[in-house]
């Protein structure tokens, strides 16, 4: 084991690999926040992040392109998400159960495809995939540390940090982001304007998809450019207790994401330093306990203000 | 008059014969209707990507039922089965909401295997029952981290238990990695356990050990303690409504503590028949996601352990068989999770009972 | 006269019952037309088919003489029709101002536009006279703002015609005398108003006619001057029954609960039982009058264990049973029937026999070792169905089958079939029920009083107080007021105290009592 020095374990590049580590947690999450406020909790986001990560890959060797394996992601993340508004909206299935099923489907699916299409076990990595390249932003990256930590991300960093702010934007501050919130929490106002809550629910889960597909296309196409079994490694579910910390909100529930991004990074680095992998890889899940952990003595502190007049705890879990 | 009235009891006995009965059917049928879709499902992923799968089936089948040993092997895959689906049961009738089948299956294996490795001069008729009580202790000690964070803190157990699948895998890889590492493993594992941990098979030629017994015989239990005990009704009530349980005096808490200790102890159970059963030692990543499997069987079988055997049954067909599959038609074995994915996403589908049970009204009423 | 609105020939029909049977009515423009009806009388189906929630099957719609359609309530609110729900459809973490303009938001591009929000709402609350604060949040406003805010929803879409759905059944009657003057104002405005409600006092105070619904047919309409409660309640009924005093006499016996100084808080952690005492005496009803939401909620469910107290002693015969789990409670002779009997109930996917069973399952002859003796468990629920007149087909099936009375029915013999109680807590035991059940289940209460237990019925509906109670305390924010005995006077005073928390003619100052 090294000299275990904190100056050299928090380093810049270690904030710039927690916001890149973060990029596919804040897709789910954003995703996810959408489909809560309309009253469906989607534990079938580390799936659907599964799905895009695969046909993200296998759209950019037949295209060529890395935009071109994220329309392919795009496509197979809103079909896999339709199919899940369909089973629980027309067809009336439990929604929890039908995100649980859709996990283990998507697992089944793309290692079946691993074989069957991609003919290889495990992993598949070939320089026919083409990925993102970083982006550099000129003159920011000569601005000393903030530089090394803004510039020089994969577009899709970027563009998940704006997605945030979009999210806020749709959800606060348009008519129809307020129609879709009174679905989730007081449906009777909603139908009494006449808002179609069918499909605002529908909305909900195809954007979770869409969402979802940057988020899983990123993992397959950026940093690392290959798909393997089960890649998400659980960063589905990390978006749920992010959405539960954030109270649905998109930019409290941002923060928790860049804990779990710094999470991440922080056990890399820490192998680095000699510490045994195993261990070190519990540190996101570990993370997000502690993360719940929080909130709920958040929430407990919240409630023994009794002075706070604040809003009602609009909170949403499904147990 | 009293032949009037008697005339009425009967045809109200009748009546609800009849309703009974089309009830059955219906719930039959809607079973065979989605198994069929997943067939389908299954048999047009495969035909998109090129293979054929009555053949693929074929060999499924001929893998699973071929002969008698084969039999007896799926009998064997079934063996956890049938307990991931009892442990999965047992916490969703309580309404515990516990996805942490796996990570419990790991831990429960890894306990059991160490008190197998680590004692060596016991007669089999004490290591046995030792190993087996650590595989239960383990798995049930490691849902208390969860209980903690529901009971005290009202955070739901649908993330935790998640997260503690992942660190239960992490950890037992570290523990065999370096501590409790042994050398001399094909991949990495464990020391091997002791001869007498081992459990004593029934046939010769299969894999199958008394452990399908112990599966069997828990079925019985597992079905008298839900139904028949005072326990079992505090939990069931739990289950269908927390607010009337606490309004009517039943002990919230307690049952909620049962459950998820009895769903870790149960899986715990079955780690331990693996290891000390099939594998001989803990292996590293030794299960194929027999945690989810108990999942998918609790959810298919209303979690009723009369239901869980056969639902139990089916998987361990589909486990036996895919391995045969994939090597006698080069049909990934993963095409089997699709087809199990798909069971459970049309499970809960109500329209298809719904429906059913209509038309079958019009034929049996 | 100008006619605003009409129906003809409506009917509409649901599985099993008639809900409007040929109805027919007419509403002058600028007046206040009271439909009344007792539960089920199908004054809120037709007001559905006013407002286009619910499609008639034959029938027509005139507005202002021509005839309309409506696919939906967006048609109605378009034709000048708005609804004031008796649940109120505000969503709670939105300001009052964005329930207000809900689906009608004034935009600056795809955004809305914040400040011409604020502001129009406001220009339409000064316009019709109304007092709101348009920028607080809807959770934090009292009741009567929320009806106002819903009032508001209406007129800020321009409607000419307002249904009101039993506007008064959340207020209390400072609000109600509040909400009547606003309503005078808008009328003054040319609107015309229609008000569902079962309150004959109310609808004989605010109305200028009204029309009574029962079992689905319009009986008739009268002008509010040619007419009284009596002959109202006649036709709502059919037959002369009011003032229905079940309770004739009583034996007060001994003190068995006695509750001093007690505090709860509610779920945010406020306090909503504040220092209260309480004593029941065997024999006696005591009646908890007051509106839903002044601590009574939270009242009995400390009294149950089901909550936290923060101070106080509860004693049963004498022994301190506030810290104890509620089953040890109920074990000590209390026997509990909630008010949301779907919550706290019944279990409805549990069969009625393990709906019967939970206080007596773990005990002989219920149970034997570790197993319940099944036929013994049988025998009782048998036995209690059909004492208490539960009507089902056995006891093996789902308790959700049962109609609303019967759940209750089940629920009464659970709790009072064997006889076994010392204190019995009712909270709204008939909300929601029919008639016969409601008649049935008061008569059990009464039953049960006179065998010598300790009955406090709480219940919102002043009626029912008044026709049990052999003695009543008002609920007012958080405190129990003694109102005394039953007298002539009973009625004014406990009115007054459920508005004011004061006694008409106590000083100020004085406003805890101790309950005698």
């Amino acid at each position: 084991m090294g000299n275990v020095d904190l100056r050299s374990i928090l380093t810049i590049a270690l904030f710039a690999s927690a916001l890149r580590m973060a990029t596919p947690i804040i897709f789910a999450t954003m995703g996810g926040i959408f489909s809560s406020h309309t009253g469906i909790f989607n534990v079938g986001l580390e799936g659907m992040m599964l799905i895009g990560s695969f046909f993200a890959v296998y759209g950019s060797v037949q295209t060529g392109s890395a935009y071109g394996g994220l329309l392919y992601a795009i496509i197979a993340c809103l079909v896999v998400s339709l199919l899940f508004a369909v089973l629980h909206l027309e067809l009336k299935a439990n929604p929890i159960i039908v995100g649980l099923a859709l996990n283990i489907f998507a697992v089944g699916m793309t290692n079946y495809l691993l074989t069957a299409l991609l003919e290889v076990y495990g992993v598949y990595k070939t320089d026919l995939i083409v990925g993102f390249n970083e982006l550099e932003i000129p003159l920011i990256n000569q601005i000393p540390i903030l530089g090394k930590l803004i510039s020089g991300h994969f577009p899709l960093v970027y563009f998940s940090f704006v997605s945030v702010y979009i999210v806020y934007l749709i959800l606060y501050k348009t008519p129809f982001g307020f129609h879709l919130r009174a679905v989730g929490e007081k449906i009777d106002a909603a139908e009494s304007i006449g808002v179609n809550t069918k499909k605002m629910k529908y909305y909900g889960l195809l954007v979770s998809g869409l969402f979802c597909a940057f988020g899983g296309t990123f993992l397959s196409l950026s940093y690392l450019t290959l798909f393997s079994e089960e890649m998400t490694a659980g960063r589905g579910w990390l978006a749920l207790a992010a959405i539960n910390f954030g109270r649905m909100r998109p930019v409290p529930s941002l923060m928790a994401c860049l804990v779990f991004g710094f999470a991440d990074a922080l056990a890399v680095r820490l192998q680095q330093f000699g510490l045994p992998s195993q261990v070190v890889l519990m540190l996101p899940y570990i993370m997000t306990v502690i993360v719940l952990f929080i909130s709920a003595i958040i929430a407990e502190r919240r409630k023994k203000s009794s002075l706070k007049k604040g809003e009602e705890d609009v909170e949403f879990s499904p147990s | 008059m009293v032949l009037k009235k008697e005339l009425m009891n009967k045809k109200q006995n009748n009546h609800a014969w009849r309703e009974k009965l089309t009830n059955i059917l219906a719930q039959f049928a809607n079973y065979l209707l989605i198994l069929i879709i997943a067939l389908v499902i299954g048999a047009l992923v495969m035909y998109l990507s090129g293979r054929d799968p009555i053949s693929a089936y074929g060999a499924l089948w001929e893998g699973a039922f071929g002969n008698g040993y084969r039999f007896a092997d799926t009998l064997d895959r079934s063996t956890i089965m049938i307990l991931a689906g009892i442990a999965g049961s047992i916490a969703f009738r309580t309404n515990i909401i516990n996805l942490g089948l796996e990570g419990q299956l790991y831990i429960g294996a890894f306990t059991a295997a160490w008190v197998g490795f680590t004692f060596t001069n016991l007669p089999s008729i004490v290591h046995i029952p030792l190993c087996i009580i650590a595989g239960i202790l383990g798995g049930a000690l490691w849902t208390l981290p969860v209980l903690y964070l529901k009971l005290r803190w009202k955070i739901p157990e649908l993330v935790p238990t998640l997260m503690l699948n992942y660190i239960a895998i992490r950890l037992t890889d570290y523990l065999i990695a370096f501590p409790f590492r042994d050398p001399t493993a094909p991949m990495a594992g464990s020391p091997l356990v002791a001869a007498s941990a081992r459990l004593p098979k029934l046939i010769k030629g299969s894999t199958i050990n008394i452990g399908f017994i112990i599966a069997i015989v828990l079925i019985f239990i597992s079905y008298w303690f839900i139904f028949k005990t005072k326990v079992g009704y505090e939990m069931r009530m739990v289950g269908l409504n927390q607010d009337f349980a606490a309004a009517a005096g039943l002990p919230v808490k307690k049952s909620i503590i049962l459950a998820m200790l009895m769903s870790g102890g149960i899986i715990g159970l079955g780690g331990a028949l693996m290891i000390l059963g099939f594998f001989g030692r803990f292996l590293g990543g030794f299960s194929s996601g027999y945690g989810w499997d108990g999942f998918m069987i609790a959810i298919v079988a209303q979690n009723h352990p009369f239901a869980v055997f056969p639902a139990a049954l089916f998987f361990g067909a589909l486990a036996n068989g895919a391995l045969t599959m994939q090597s006698v038609t080069g049909v990934p074995q993963a095409v089997v999770a699709m087809v199990k994915g798909t069971l459970v996403l049309f499970v809960t589908v109500k329209i298809f009972l719904e429906n059913i049970r209509k038309g079958l009204k019009k034929w049996v009423m | 006269m100008v006619e605003a609105l009409s129906v003809k020939n409506i009917t509409k029909t649901f599985p099993g019952v008639v809900a409007n049977d040929n109805v027919s009515l007419s509403i002058e423009k600028g007046t206040i037309r009271a439909i009344v009806g007792e539960n089920g009388a199908g004054k809120t189906t037709l007001m559905n088919i006013i407002y286009g929630l619910y499609h008639p099957d034959s029938g027509q719609i005139f507005i202002d003489r021509q005839e309309v359609t409506f696919l939906s309530p967006r048609d109605a609110i378009a034709k000048g029709i708005g609804m004031v729900h008796q649940h109120f459809k505000l969503v709670p973490s939105y300001t009052l101002a964005q329930n207000i303009a809900l689906g009608v938001e004034p935009r600056k591009g795809i955004l809305i536009n914040e400040t011409a929000l604020n502001n129009n709402v406001q220009e339409i609350a000064q316009k019709y006279g109304f007092n709101i604060n348009e920028k607080e949040v809807t959770a934090n406003v009292s009741v009567g703002e929320q009806q106002r805010a819903e009032i508001l929803k209406a007129l800020y879409r321009g409607v000419e015609i307002l249904v009101l759905d039993e506007p008064t059944a959340v207020l209390t009657d400072i609000e109600t005398k509040e909400l009547f003057v606003m309503l005078r104002n808008l009328v003054k405005q040319g609107i015309t108003i229609l008000f569902i409600s079962h309150k004959l006092r109310e609808v004989v105070e605010i109305s200028d006619d009204i029309s009574v619904m029962r079992a689905g047919k319009l009986v008739g309409t009268v002008k509010r001057s040619a007419t009284n409660e009596r002959q109202l309640a006649e036709m709502m009924v059919g037959r002369e029954t009011i003032g229905g005093r079940i309770r004739k006499q009583s034996q007060k016996g001994q003190l068995v609960m006695d509750i001093k100084d007690l505090s709860v808080c509610d779920n945010r952690d406020l306090k909503a039982v504040n220092n209260v005492s309480l004593d029941l005496y065997c024999g006696e009803i005591v009646g908890g009058a007051g509106v839903d939401g002044n601590g009574q909620e939270e009242f009995v469910e400390a009294l149950l264990g089901l909550r936290d107290i923060s101070t106080g002693k509860i004693r049963i015969d004498g022994q301190e049973v506030q810290d104890l789990s509620t089953r040890k409670i109920r074990e000590s002779g209390v026997a509990y029937i909630p008010s949301d009997r779907y919550r706290s109930g019944v279990a409805i996917d549990a069969s009625i026999w393990e709906n019967m069973v939970p206080g007596e399952y773990y005990v002989k002859p219920y149970s034997n070792g570790l197993s319940l003796v099944m036929p013994e468990i049988i025998q009782m629920s048998d036995n209690l169905i059909k004492k208490f007149n539960v009507s089902t087909p056995g006891i093996e099936i789902k308790t959700g089958n049962l109609s609303g009375g019967n759940i209750q029915r089940v629920i009464a013999a659970r709790e009072l079939g064997l006889e076994k109680a010392k204190v019995v807590i009712a909270s709204q035991p008939t909300r929601g029920i029919d008639i016969a059940g409601t008649e049935a289940i008061r008569q059990m209460l009464v039953d049960y009083a006179n065998r010598g237990a300790a009955v406090l019925v709480i219940s919102a509906d002043l009626d029912e107080i008044l026709a049990l109670s052999d003695r009543i305390v008002v609920f007012y924010e958080g405190l129990v007021i003694d109102a005394g005995y039953y007298d002539k006077d009973i009625r004014q005073r406990v009115g007054w105290l459920m508005t004011s928390g004061k006694d008409h003619g106590v000083e100020e100052g004085t406003h805890e009592q101790k309950a005698k």
